[in-house]
Parts: C-alpha cells; structure tokens; sequence
C-alpha cells in the first residue's frame, strides 16, 4: 500500500512541477512588432498546422508570422501528427480557435481531413470568420463549398512541368512513389496520369512503383526505409539518367539522400521549397540570423550539391511553397479583420502572394471552382 | 488477547477505507488530471462542456459495440473496424442515390445490417478457428480488410461498381474520391430533437436517448437465454460445451451484433462529423473505441455499460483539453503537441496500470 501511495504522490508531484515549471515562463520576447500590435490590432487569427514532425516549413512560417504580429494576435495551435487518426482532435483544434470571438480569421496549412468538419461546426455559430486553407487533403469540390479562399500549387500544371524539366536535366526514366490512398486525392491522381502522358509524347519511360503508407502500419520509418533501399534498386535497374518524384512529404529526406549518392536526377519535391526536406538530407544548419533567408539557402544547397558531384541534377523551387501559404493567409486574414479585403478576392490574394513570396507567381483558379487558387513559380537547378 | 484482536481489527478497517479510495482511484487521478488539464488550457467552460457532450453522442455507440465480445471472452473485438466499413458503404450507397434527412440515415442503417451481419459472420468464422488470439487474430483482420476495402473502392468502384452520382468517383471514372461530402445527412439522426439551453451548448437528445435506450437493450439481452449462453460460453467454453451449448454459434453472434452494432454506431459517428474520409474514417475506430473502453475500467474479460460511457467521457475529456494545455503549459504549440501526444497515451497507460493494481488487490 505505502508502495502505491508513494507512486501516486510522485506523479501527482511529477505533473505539479509541470505546472509550476511551466505557466511562470513568460511567452518569449516576440519584438517591437508584437507590442505596436498588442496595443492597437484588436482582434486575433487563428492558425492551425503541422508540428515540424511533418512538415517543418508550415511550423517555422507560423512562428515568423507569431513574431511579427505577437502570440496574443497569432493564436497558433499544431494539428496531431497522426491526423489520419486523430482527426476528431483536428476538429476540436480549429473549433477551439473560434470559441475567443475576437478570432476573425483562421488559416489551416496544410488542410487535413477533418478541416471541412470543423468549419461546418464553426459556421454553426459565426458567420463572420474567413477561412483560408492550403494544401488541402481534402476533395476540391468538399473543401471549396467550405473555406472561403484555397490555395494550393498548381498540380496539374507541375504534372506537365516537372516532366519537360526532367527531360532538360537529361532525364530518360521517369519513377513516380505514391500510394493508394494517395492516388485517391483528385487533383494528385490527375497530376499522375498528366505525368504519364506527358513523359509519353517526350518518349521518357514511365515508371509507376507503390510505396507503404506512411499512416498505414509500418508509419513513416516504414515509408522511409523503402524509399532509402528502393532508390539504388531503381537506378541499378534503370540508370543514372532516372528522374524520381514522389507525392509524400515525409519520403523526401531519404529521397534526396539516396538520388545525390546515386547521382540521379530530381526536380522537384512535392511541396516544392527551399526549405523543404534538403536542409535535413544534406545537414545544413541555418544560423539564426540566416533564418528566412532563400538565397543563403539556395547557396548552401548549391555547394552541398557540387561536393556530391550531382550538379545541374538537383532542383527545387526557389520559392518555398507551403511558406508562402501561411505567411500570405495570415496577410490576407489581417487584411480581412481590418475591413480592408472581402472574405473572397482573387486579385488581392494574388498581391499578397507575391509580397510574400518577393517574386512574380502566377495565380490561376481551378475550373468551375473560382475560390480554389493554384500557383506555381520558377525552377531553380542547383 | 482482546487487546490483539482489537488491533487486527482496526487493521482490517482501515485496509478497507484505502481500498475504497483504491476502488475509485482511475476516476480520482483523472479528474485531477482533467480539472488541472482544463485549469490550464484557458478553454471556457462551455466550450468543453459541448465538445465532450457532441463526442459522447457520436462515439458512445461504437465503444458499446465492443461490450458483448467481451462478455462472450472473445477479448476486445478490434473487428469493429469492420462494422465501420460496412457503414460507411451505406453512407456512400445513399450519398450515390442523393438520400437525404433522416430518412436517408434510417435506408443507410438498413443497408449497413445485412453487409455487417455478412462481415461478423466471416470474422466469427475465422475467430472460432483461432480461440485463444482472438484479439491480435481481430485486429489483423482490420488490416486485411482495409486492404479489401481500398480494392473495391480504388479499383472496382466505376469500372465493376456502377456510380451515378457525379463527383463521387475520380475524374479518371475509376477509384472514389477520398472525402464523401454528407451534407445530406449531416446531423439526421442529432436533429430530430436538439436543445439549446445555452448560448454555445447544444445537446443532441435524441441520439444521446438511443445510447441510454441500446443500454437498457444491452442489459436486457443480458439476461435472455442467449445472454446467459454467451456468459457461459466467456467463462468457460469447454463447460459451456458439456452443457449442451454451441459454442461456437454462439460466438458467432456475438461478433455478429458487435458488428451490426459498430455499422450503426460509424453511421452515427459520421452523420455528425457530416465528412466522410473515404479512406481514413474506419481506421481510427478499432483502437480509439478499444482505449475509451479500458479506461472505463474494463478488462478483456470483463464490461459493463457504465464502464463504456465513463471511458469514453474521460477518453474524450483528456483529448479535448489536452493540446491547448501542452501548448499553454509549453510556451510552444509544437512541444505542446508531443507533451499531449505524452501525457494522453501515458494516462491511458496509467488508467490500465492503475485498474491492474485494483483487480490484483481484489485477489
């Protein structure tokens, strides 16, 4: 008995301390910016994405953004790693966001299942909310009757272009990772036979190959493995000259690993960026005073490259994609509280859009589905 | 020795008032946990109130599926995963014929019976050929199923599988979407009698009267002639076989209405949710409903109703609250997710290892 009651005391001490630990740090210093905000903004976003976990960029954007605008202004909250289980937590996440009136506006990037759900739930009780998501995971025709602005990169157009890249970095085979539940995603499968069809009139070979997925029972070291032992395979099967792609974030590190040390080709990731996934497959640390910056970035990847011996075969977009989502959701959103901007307006997204990114992106929408806007922006071959 | 006596029996007495604390000891440590898990995440209290009474509503159904497998000791059925796919099927067979309202709920809960009786047949089959593993046996099946699952629905779904209504299926013709919009059932079954009492607070009475109602049901079925056959057969199949009882049928409806009754319970979870992800939504079933159960207090071989509900509110409790307390106790939303991720899978942990201390004080 003494042995039980000495266990409950540790734990009740164990989260006691937590307690006392935690809720006296006060929130880090986040700036000038953040206190000229405090003072005067009078209202808040909310912002829901990824841990780095999954995608580190959406996270590292979040927390530019709660720099600038301060934490009181940017209510930001991480949706479950594992969001294909947890999606009722996904839900309860974005609801809570709604549940402080003084949130005007709620950007989700990426736009998980259960996104749709929770603006339902929200739109239960306000109408006065913009939604703005990226990346949706969701159907197109679900997601847009549901948020007010989606953004995404333009997929089908990428269908076309990362193949006639491909093809100018000298590629001959094209391999295509993805999975079931993946192809499932309208605009995903559609981008695949696009590919296809357009490595047929190249006259590249297209090769289709199944990987686990990474929510399925072997997780994401499952999906990793295979990409890390596969690769070789491929290039030992198909030669040097084999471009790989594939539609999954978390396959991305061991991708870029295995095709610099079989000095294969690449063009794009899926969420083409900078940031995404190269700093982590080849090491590079960003000091902070770094942070943000593309073109420190591009450099730094530029000689990991070259020491690799793989140049002119490595690519991505010199603008980081999902970075941008967030930052011009969150503009967007402020602009929305402050009266300035409707909760739908194409031209003024596509403004902020190229504020955000510092370059000129092309903005185009989906057919028949005027709110669901699609971007890409140009290659950038290291 | 009157002295001696004395003694022993004050020992005696006051072993008893520990145990009786020890008796409540999961719902002890978890409201303590909840009340600081709530204190910290700033939430306002309506909104908790509301969110853990819309998940009690929706998952309440599915967590009682699991109750008479384990009454028949076949441990916990993590088959339900099943259950779920056939009710999603008749979510996407009414979607496919714009079925809608409360009508189009009551054609889908038909439509899902004979697919879930079927389903619980093959699983009971398979299940009575491996006694002893029936929960590993269960949960494997999931995974097997779900591969069946993805086929018909990637593969056959608009070449073998005719789908009429448009933007169900993928813009190729083959292979469904990967969200099912139901807007036209959203809410069927909560709608037909909902209260608000409060600003912010909505009670779904209707639904929250058929979880009590499959209750009494369930207590009742109990103590039919087959309720008591199914006891017999959890405690010991072999007597139970010497008694004159088929066990092996008998097993078999078990897993049966289990199944039924997790289709109905997905139809209910999803009319709320009011988005179906065609891929996705059955996956988390089998393990959540399995986690709201234990901590409830059930064992493998032991549950009741009341285990079930109060598992699924304390479950549900510690998940709503927990992200924004990790997140205001961290400083970071990101460590806040890990720290949730930690603490709500741990005190799922400690609620089994907390009613494994009562059940070996019990002995």
């Amino acid at each position: 008995m003494f042995k039980k009651l000495l266990a409950l005391l540790m734990i009740a001490l164990l989260v006691f301390s937590l307690v006392g630990c935690g809720s006296n740090d006060a929130p880090a210093d986040t700036g000038s910016d953040a206190e000229e905000a405090d003072a005067g903004l009078g209202f808040k976003i909310g912002l829901a994405t990824s841990t780095v976990s999954q995608n580190e960029e959406e996270f590292r954007a979040a927390e530019k953004m709660v720099a600038k605008y301060g934490a009181d202004v940017i209510r930001h909250v991480t949706y479950p790693d594992r969001f294909m289980q947890e999606q009722e937590t996904t839900i309860a996440q974005i609801v809570a966001l709604a549940a402080d009136p003084e949130v005007k506006a709620i950007i989700v990037v990426q736009a998980v299942p259960g996104t749709a759900a929770a603006i339902d739930r929200i739109k239960e009780t306000r109408d006065d909310i913009a939604f703005i998501v990226g990346n949706p995971h969701e159907d197109p025709d679900l997601i847009t009757a549901r948020a007010d602005i989606v953004l995404d990169v333009d997929q089908l157009t990428r269908g076309r272009s990362i193949v006639e890249d491909a093809q100018k970095m000298g590629a001959e085979t094209f391999v295509h990772y993805s999975f079931p539940r993946h192809m499932s995603y309208e605009l995903l499968s559609q981008r695949r036979d696009i590919m296809k069809n357009t490595a047929a009139e190249l006259g590249m070979n297209f090769v289709e190959v199944d990987a686990p997925d990474p929510t399925g029972d072997a997780g994401i070291p499952g999906t990793q493995q295979f990409i890390l032992e596969d690769i070789p395979r491929q290039v030992a099967a198909l030669g040097k000259d084999t471009v790989f792609f594939g539609t999954n974030c978390a396959m991305m590190e061991p991708m870029i690993r295995s095709i610099m040390n079989e000095g294969a080709i690449y063009t794009e990731q899926c969420c083409p960026s900078p940031y995404h996934a190269y700093p982590g497959a080849f090491g590079i640390e960003i000091p902070a005073d770094k942070a943000g910056d593309v073109d420190f970035m591009l450099a730094q990847i530029r000689a990991k490259v070259a020491e690799g011996d793989n140049t002119g075969r490595m690519a991505s977009w010199a603008v980081p994609a999902s970075m941008a989502m967030v930052e011009a959701g969150v503009e967007y959103g402020v602009l929305y509280a402050q009266g300035q901007v409707d909760k739908f307006d194409e031209a003024k997204m596509a403004q902020v859009l190229a504020e955000v990114t510092g370059t000129e992106v092309q903005v185009e929408s989906l057919d028949g589905l005027p709110n669901f806007l699609m971007f890409v922006a140009g290659l950038e071959i290291f | 020795m009157d002295n001696h006596l004395q003694i022993e029996e004050i020992k005696v007495k006051k072993q008893t008032n520990v145990e009786r604390i020890m008796g409540f000891i999961v719902p002890i440590v978890f409201i303590v946990l909840c009340a600081v898990g709530y204190y910290l995440s700033e939430l306002p209290f309506i909104f908790v109130l509301n969110e853990v009474i819309i998940r009690l509503g929706r998952n309440s159904f599915l967590v009682i599926s699991l109750i008479i497998p384990v009454i028949a000791g076949m441990g916990l059925n993590f088959g339900i995963v099943l259950g779920a796919m056939a009710g999603q099927m008749a979510l996407i067979f009414i979607t496919n014929y714009s079925l809608e309202g409360a009508g189009g709920l009551l054609i889908a809960i038909l439509v899902s019976t004979p697919v879930a009786i079927v389903f619980g047949y093959l699983v009971g089959r398979v299940l009575n050929k491996a006694k002893g593993k029936e929960m590993i046996t269960s949960m494997i099946l999931g995974f097997f199923s779900n591969g069946l699952y993805q086929l018909i629905f990637l593969l056959f779904a608009g070449t073998i599988i005719p789908f009429k209504k448009e933007g169900l299926l993928l813009s190729t013709g083959m292979g469904l979407r990967n969200s099912v919009d139901l807007a036209g059932v959203r809410y069927a079954m909560d709608d037909i009698i909902k209260i608000r009492p409060y600003p912010g607070l909505t009670v779904p009475v209707f639904t929250l009267v058929v979880i009590v109602l499959l209750c009494l049901t369930l207590t009742f079925f109990l103590k039919t002639k087959l309720g008591q056959e199914m006891r017999t057969v959890g405690q010991n199949m072999h007597i139970a076989q010497v008694a004159g009882i088929n066990v092996d049928r008998t097993r078999i409806i078990a897993i049966i209405i289990s199944t039924v009754l997790a289709a109905w319970g997905q139809i209910i979870f999803l009319q709320n949710i009011g988005t179906l992800n065609t891929y996705g939504s059955h996956e988390q079933v089998g393990l959540f409903a399995v986690a709201s159960l234990l901590i409830g207090g059930a064992s493998v071989t032991k549950a009741t109703y009341r285990q079930a509900l109060m598992g699924t509110f304390m479950f549900h409790m510690l998940f709503i609250i927990s992200p924004m307390a990790g997140q205001n106790l961290m400083n970071d939303s990101q460590i806040g997710e890990f720290f949730r991720v930690f603490v709500a899978y741990g005190v799922i942990g400690l609620a089994l290892l907390l009613h494994a201390w009562q059940r070996r004080g019990k002995k």
